[in-house]
This record gives structure tokens, C-alpha cells and sequence, in this order.
């Protein structure tokens, strides 16, 4: 085998699988035909499959794919349930209020329910009609530069067959240089490559931080028998229990075909908490009279979770570098109001697609022309739902009532509000401390709570969500300081990695009375990337594992 | 030295299998498909055999239009070309019937070697290989796990019970793969570029000379009578406290109390 790094060249580079870039990819072929231009695309997928890494609710604004696929239900685009009819509750801890009013951002008429990993799927198969090369399996480990370090000139791929002790294997397969004149990143939420590029270029510097939410989801297979699927209702959202009104967030429930429902919470990352378990909460969700009721007789097909950018218009980065442009949930295309962020992610990638041609025409690679993808997406619709919700997650953010007074306000006043902007915080910077005086290990037991059938406990979820890493490959959670995990965290937070990790990636053992080591289980991380996010001292990095790790999402 | 390799496209065992409503067959809509893990161990060895002697490698597949996905895969990995039996009506076939088709296939291609995965990991038969080699009249070396070609000869190992046993046979000949014969290595990304340029020949039933009638449901000698799934596996109870005497006293008294295994 040789030991080479070979170099790839295309014309133009997607880097990342989902919405943004197939859209983009699609949309690109389809210009440069009409112009005649010809171009070597390539896109990488760090799943297994185009689809394997793709979850979400997920309701579709069909106002993209519209536009980019004008008869996309004659190709076969998968739907899962054409209407949306929703209902909204808030709930306590065992009753529940049909809200009559709401606001009219939360209406989705007009939408449809789709399972993401098919959806990308079907866009895939379009793209590779196009005669985009999709390459799934790859993951984009390296940004390449200029030699003068001002212009990306494309992505490096992760070598394969490296053992845990960073030793090549019989079947080591060196990764590769794809180049490109314009690199496009869509890597979705929390991407690694583009926190490098901020490094080095400062493209979210003098923007407010990042903040996320985690999202937790199961595709349920109900009994024909069952009550909600005769009903009419095809979309419901919570509010309230089970994470009260200091957290922001809620559950979601969304009929699919065959039988099947999405049932997914959403948890603001910006708890204070450190005893908070997302998972916990989600299990709770599912015991909620209004929602156990619907439920019942169900079985899980399929689990998952993954992060989402919740910050919207002030955490969007500058969408352009000499050589490169931004898409999709990276670059914080998803407006949180609407709770979607599907069609902003295909529109930003569609986009980015009508600056590229212009771009090459001129042969002008840098952001002189790149930049023209900022003012496309300012006056696109893109920029008119995102400024009207402004400041509307930093509302959600405020404990208690206050949100409604926040919310309120900037209801009357496109939402400009109290204060615009209204600031926010960084995630990881929220938890608060515990004091010694609960010393005790913090731990709740769940166990009772699960069947195997319709309730599974972590490690369960992690097995319907197909999860599989090569097991000899070197960890691909870079825990700086073990010994601050045993020692400050546990004083300060109890551990919360423990219990903010839906995939029970981290452990801590005692290995003698006292004597707490930190266990990391990397085999079965949902590449969610909560851990980087929320985790207080910034001690984790999440790198990229060999590529074709992580979930094997299908019907998410 | 031509290799032939006999691939099949099979659900990934981790994807989500569930039983149709006809209680034979399972449902196919939210699987994904991958190369049968033994017949990429297989490929491997191919790719080697041609690394040391030189020759072709080539992926012969019987299988639905998607097939020729796991063929790309092959080929990305560095085979030289594929061939693909596609009919509508050889779905449904029974192992000797598969059998049928790849030997009339085989027919048609020059090879001094073939190799298979000595089971496929959907059906489960162990057959289809040596029913090729039977319809070949060639040798079959079964479950290898070690293999050195020598101009006119093979020698392989074979795992039995408490030790290995070495087998010879003159060329040509048809041996399947047991796990350990090697690592199959990744399809590298230029491989897959490779591949997209490389020739997958399609065969039907009449490019076999076969008829419908004799493969298919209709040629079929055994029947799926039905499918069930494993039972559930209870919920794992750790046994937690103490030292390790006192951990097995009570492994023994759940086993003898509650258990009531000994």
C-alpha cells in the first residue's frame, strides 16, 4: 500500500453531506449547464452514507427545494406526511394545556414532515445525477491554505487505519489533498474544520457566541391500533415540563408514514444546572401523560441526537474568505423562531452556488467576489426571517416569565425588543457551581423507567442508532487535563459529561474509595458534540474519527 | 494469474431489519446495503494474488440493479472489472440456483481462480460457492484462512476443530474465505474515482442461455417456510459488592435461586 498523500484537484469542494451543500452542489451543476460551463465537483460526507449523519425533526419549508427542484415530488422526493396540522401544549408535570393562540412564526402551514436521512438521501441521488462525485466515508481532517496562509485552497481527508497507539495498520490508507478553487464548508453544527479556519481568519470574531441546543430523537413504530394515527393532528409541540421555564427548548412530536412518529426534546445548552440530563429529560418527556398516552403499544426503531445552532442572526459568521464559503448550520443559517433550519441551510447552499459561477467567470477566487454571497443572503428571505428573530434565543434564554416579557415585546416590534441586541452567553460558561456541601455522588437511577421495547436506557439508543467506530483507531476525544475531570470538576459540577453525553461516551469510574478516574467510551459517540460545547472548562476537543464512524442514521 | 471474485450485496447487519407482513421476507425500504463482510475478505485476497503475480481481478455479482453500487465498491478497493447478472427474473433463487447463474457465468470469463465469502451473511447457507465449484467441476477448498498460490497450484490453510490442516489443489480451482485470511483494506478516495471509469458488463438470463423456468421462485428446491427474529435478550444484572468470593457467593445464589440453573 502506499504511503503517499496523493493530491485531488476540483474546480469546487463541498465538505460535509447534508442540506446546505446538496442543495448548493445541485444548484451549481444546474447553472453551470445552463452557462456551459464544465466542473469537476466533489463533495465528502464523514457518515458511511449520505443520510447516516442526518437527523433532525424535521419539518420542511418546502420554499427551498421549491425553487431548486421545481418538480421534486414527480422525482420521488421522500414526504413523509404531506400537512402540517399542529397542535401546541405546555405542560406540567402531569397535565397539559392545549395553547388555542400562537404566535405566527410557530405555524407551519404549507410545511411538510420528512425524515432528514432519507430527504438527503433523495438530494444525493439528484447531485449524482448531475454528476457531482460524492465521496461518504471521508472526513475532512485539515484545511489547506495558501502558502501565504490568506486563501483556503481546500481540504485534507483523515488517513484511514491508524491504530489507538497512532501506529499505521497493515491496511493504513493515507488520507488525501483535495483541492479546489473554492472550497464550500457545510459540515453542520459545531463544524471542526471551520472553528480552524476561525482560527486562522477570525471569521466569527466580533460576532456574539455560538450557542446550541441538543436535540434528542426517536423514530417510533405505533400499532395500527393506535388512537393518535386516526386523529388529525400531524404536528405537535411542547413546552414547560420536563425543563420548566429556565431552560429553552421543548418536545416535538410530528406523524410520519408508515405508523411511525418523530418524538424528539430539544434542551437549550445554556442550562445552569450541572445535575441536568438531557436524556433523562427526554425519558420523561415520553412519560408525560399527553405523551405516553400517544405512544403506547410503540416500539423504537431508531435513536439519535445531535447539536443545533441556536443563535441565528448575530452569531453568523462572515460568510466568505479568499477561497471559501460558509453554508448551511455552520455558518448559523438556522432560525430557531421557525424551528427549522432545513431551508435556510438548502437556500444559503443555493446561494453560495449563484456567487461561484460569477466568481469563476471573472476568475476572481477571492472574497472581492466571494463576498457577494453575503449581500445575496441579505436580501434574500434568508435575512428577512432571521432579523426578525433577532434576539429571539437570547429571549428564550431568560429564566422564568421574563422570556414571555422579552418575547412580547419583540412580537410588536419585529423583533427589535427591549434591548437589540440582546446579549448572550457563551454555553459552556452557564453551568453553575454545586459547593462541597452536596458531596455525595449524584447519580439517578433510571433503570426502573425502561422495557427495552418503547423506554431503552443510553446504551440501548446507542445501539438503534447503528453507531459503529473502528475500535483500534486513537481516541478521537482529546481531553486535555484528566486530572481536572477527578478533581476541580468533580468539586465544582459533579462531572457533567457524564450526564450531558446522551451516548454515555464518558464515565467515571471509582477505582478505589475517592479515587475517580475519567473512562471514555469513544466507540459510541453520536458525533452530537454536546461534550465540546457545553463541557465548563472547554477540556474536551471533538476531532474527527476515521472516516464511516458514528451513527448509520436511515429513517431520522 | 485471473482472479474471479464472487461478490454479494447484503443489509447491513446494523441496519434496521424488520420482518415483512408476508412472514418470509424481510422489509427492504430503510435498509443499507454493504458487501458481504467475508466476500470483502475475499476481494482482499484477490487484490493481493494480483499484487504478488500480476493478472486481472474481477468482480462477478448476481443481484438487483443497486448491486452494482457493491461492485463500484470492489472495484474502488483496485479489481480491474465487474460483471453483473441482472434479471428480474433470477430474484427469488434458491443457493443452487445462484450457483447456476454465477457458474454460467464463470462459463464466459477466463480465471484460473476463483474465491467466494464461505457464507453470506443475510442467507446464511454456505453453499453458493460450492455449488459453483460442483457445476465447474473444479476444486473447492472451503473456510480458509490462509492462502499461497503457486503457478499450477494453490495451498491453503484450513481452521478445524484443535489445529489447521494445509489443502493443495491444481489451478483451477475455487476456495472461500474464513475470517482472519486477512484485513480487507479501505476503497481510497482516488480508487473511487478509479472506479467510475471502470467497465461493469451486464448479463441477463438469455446472455446465460438460462431458462426463467429453472431459476427464480419458480426454480427454487427449498422454501422459506418462515422468519423469526432471536428472543429478546433479557437486561443484563450486574453482579456489584465486595470482594471476588463474596461476588461469587452471589452469583451462585442467584444462579441456584432465582435463575434456577444450578
Amino acid at each position: 500500500m502506499n504511503d503517499a498523500r496523493e493530491e485531488l484537484p476540483f474546480d469546487i469542494l463541498f465538505i460535509g453531506g447534508g442540506p446546505a451543500n446538496l442543495a448548493g452542489a445541485i444548484h451549481l451543476m444546474n447553472l453551470a449547464g445552463e452557462k456551459g460551463i464544465e466542473l469537476e465537483v466533489g463533495l465528502i460526507e464523514k457518515g458511511d452514507e449520505i443520510g447516516s449523519h442526518a437527523l433532525s425533526g424535521a419539518i420542511l419549508d418546502p420554499i427551498a427545494l421549491e425553487e431548486l427542484i421545481p418538480d421534486y415530488l414527480a422525482k420521488g422526493c421522500p414526504i413523509e406526511e404531506p400537512e402540517c396540522r399542529d397542535e401546541f401544549y405546555f405542560l406540567t408535570r402531569n397535565r397539559y394545556f392545549n395553547v388555542p393562540f400562537t404566535p405566527r412564526y410557530m405555524h407551519n402551514e404549507g410545511c411538510c414532515v420528512i425524515s432528514l436521512s432519507k430527504f438527503t438521501r433523495w438530494l444525493a441521488e439528484m447531485a449524482e445525477s448531475l454528476g457531482v462525485n460524492i465521496f461518504p466515508g471521508f472526513s475532512g481532517t485539515g484545511v489547506i491554505y495558501s502558502s501565504d496562509n490568506h486563501r483556503i485552497t481546500g481540504v485534507a481527508t483523515g488517513d484511514k487505519g491508524i491504530d489507538k497507539n497512532s501506529h499505521k495498520k497493515s491496511t493504513f490508507e493515507p488520507g488525501v489533498d483535495l483541492t479546489a478553487k473554492i472550497t464550500v464548508f457545510g459540515e453542520g453544527s459545531r463544524g471542526s474544520l471551520i472553528q480552524e479556519v476561525d482560527r486562522k481568519m477570525g471569521i466569527f470574531s466580533d460576532k456574539m457566541p455560538q450557542v446550541f441546543e441538543t436535540a434528542i430523537k426517536e423514530v417510533i413504530e405505533l400499532p395500527d391500533s393506535n388512537h393518535f394515527l386516526s386523529s388529525d393532528t400531524t404536528v405537535m409541540h411542547t413546552f414547560g415540563y420536563p425543563l420548566g421555564l429556565h431552560t429553552k427548548g421543548g418536545g416535538f412530536l410530528y406523524k410520519m408514514a408508515k405508523n411511525r412518529i418523530s418524538l424528539g426534546l430539544v434542551v437549550g445548552l445554556e442550562y445552569e444546572n450541572p445535575l441536568m440530563e438531557p436524556y433523562r429529560a427526554f425519558i420523561q418527556l415520553k412519560q408525560h401523560p399527553l405523551i405516553a398516552k400517544i405512544i403506547e403499544g410503540g416500539k423504537v426503531l431508531q435513536q439519535g441526537a445531535k447539536t443545533l445552532p441556536a443563535g441565528g442572526y448575530y452569531t453568523m459568521p462572515s460568510l466568505a474568505v479568499d477561497g471559501a464559503l460558509f453554508v448551511g448550520d455552520s455558518a448559523s443559517m438556522l432560525n430557531t423562531q421557525r424551528l427549522k433550519g432545513i431551508h435556510t441551510a438548502m437556500k444559503s447552499g443555493m446561494l453560495a452556488a449563484e456567487t461561484i459561477i460569477p466568481a469563476l467567470e471573472e476568475d476572481d477566487l477571492t472574497r472581492r467576489t466571494l463576498g457577494k454571497y453575503e449581500s445575496k443572503v441579505k436580501q434574500s428571505w434568508i435575512h428577512r426571517e432571521h432579523y426578525a428573530a433577532r434576539n429571539f434565543s437570547q429571549a428564550l434564554s431568560k429564566k422564568g416569565l421574563l422570556k414571555f416579557v422579552h418575547l412580547g415585546v419583540q412580537y410588536f416590534t419585529q423583533g427589535k425588543g427591549v434591548n437589540d441586541p440582546l446579549p448572550i452567553e457563551a454555553d459552556h460558561t452557564t453551568l453553575k457551581e454545586m459547593g462541597d456541601e452536596k458531596a455525595t455522588e449524584v447519580s439517578v437511577p433510571m433503570a426502573n423507567d425502561f422495557d427495552g421495547e418503547l423506554y431503552v436506557d443510553k446504551l440501548t439508543g446507542v445501539y438503534l442508532s447503528g453507531t459503529q467506530h473502528v475500535e483500534d483507531q486513537p481516541c478521537h476525544l482529546i481531553v486535555q487535563d484528566m486530572d481536572l475531570c477527578s478533581t476541580r470538576c468533580y468539586h465544582e459540577y459533579r462531572n457533567p459529561c457524564t450526564r450531558f453525553c446522551p451516548a454515555q461516551v464518558y464515565e467515571m469510574v471509582e477505582e478505589s474509595p475517592g479515587v475517580r478516574r475519567l473512562k471514555l467510551n469513544p466507540a459510541n459517540c453520536l458525533h452530537c458534540k454536546t461534550c465540546e460545547i457545553k463541557d465548563p472548562y472547554n477540556n474536551i476537543t471533538w476531532t474527527c474519527p476515521e472516516g464511516g464512524g458514528g451513527p448509520k442514521y436511515s429513517i431520522t | 494469474m485471473d482472479v474471479v471474485v464472487l461478490v454479494k450485496q447484503v443489509p447491513d447487519t446494523e441496519s434496521l431489519i424488520q420482518i415483512e407482513g408476508d412472514g418470509v421476507s424481510i422489509k427492504t425500504d430503510d435498509i443499507k446495503w454493504v458487501m458481504n463482510p467475508y466476500d470483502e475478505l475475499a476481494v482482499e485476497a484477490a487484490l493481493q494474488i494480483k499484487e504478488a503475480k500480476g493478472g486481472t481481478v474481477t468482480i462477478l455479482s448476481l443481484g438487483p440493479e443497486k448491486t452494482v453500487e457493491t461492485i463500484r465498491t470492489a472495484l474502488a478497493m483496485g479489481a480491474d472489472k465487474g460483471v453483473h447478472i441482472f434479471d428480474p427474473a433470477a430474484d427469488g433463487s434458491d443457493a443452487l440456483s445462484k450457483g447456476k447463474l454465477l457458474a454460467a457465468a464463470l462459463k464466459t470469463l477466463p480465471f484460473d481462480l476463483v474465491i467466494a465469502g464461505m457464507r453470506a451473511v443475510d442467507e446464511d447457507n454456505y453453499q453458493v460457492g460450492s455449488a459453483v465449484a460442483e457445476l465447474l467441476d473444479i476444486p473447492q477448498i472451503s473456510q480458509v484462512t490462509k492462502v499461497a498460490v503457486e503457478d499450477q497450484t494453490i495451498k491453503c490453510h484450513r481452521v478445524i476443530e484443535g489445529g489447521t490442516v494445509v489443502v493443495e489443489a491444481t489451478l483451477p480451482a475455487l476456495f472461500t474465505t474464513q475470517r482472519g485470511l486477512n484485513e480487507p483494506r479501505y476503497a481510497s478516495l482516488p480508487g473511487i474515482m478509479k472506479a467510475k471509469k471502470k467497465p461493469i458488463d451486464t448479463l441477463s438470463l438469455a446472455d446465460l442461455g438460462i431458462d426463467p423456468e429453472t431459476v427464480g421462485p419458480a426454480g427454487r428446491k427449498v422454501k422459506v417456510a418462515v422468519l423469526n427474529f432471536p428472543p429478546d435478550r433479557k437486561t443484563v444484572k450486574m453482579v456489584d459488592g465486595g470482594n471476588p468470593g463474596e461476588m461469587a457467593a452471589k452469583l451462585v445464589k442467584i444462579l441456584h435461586e432465582d435463575v434456577k440453573a444450578i
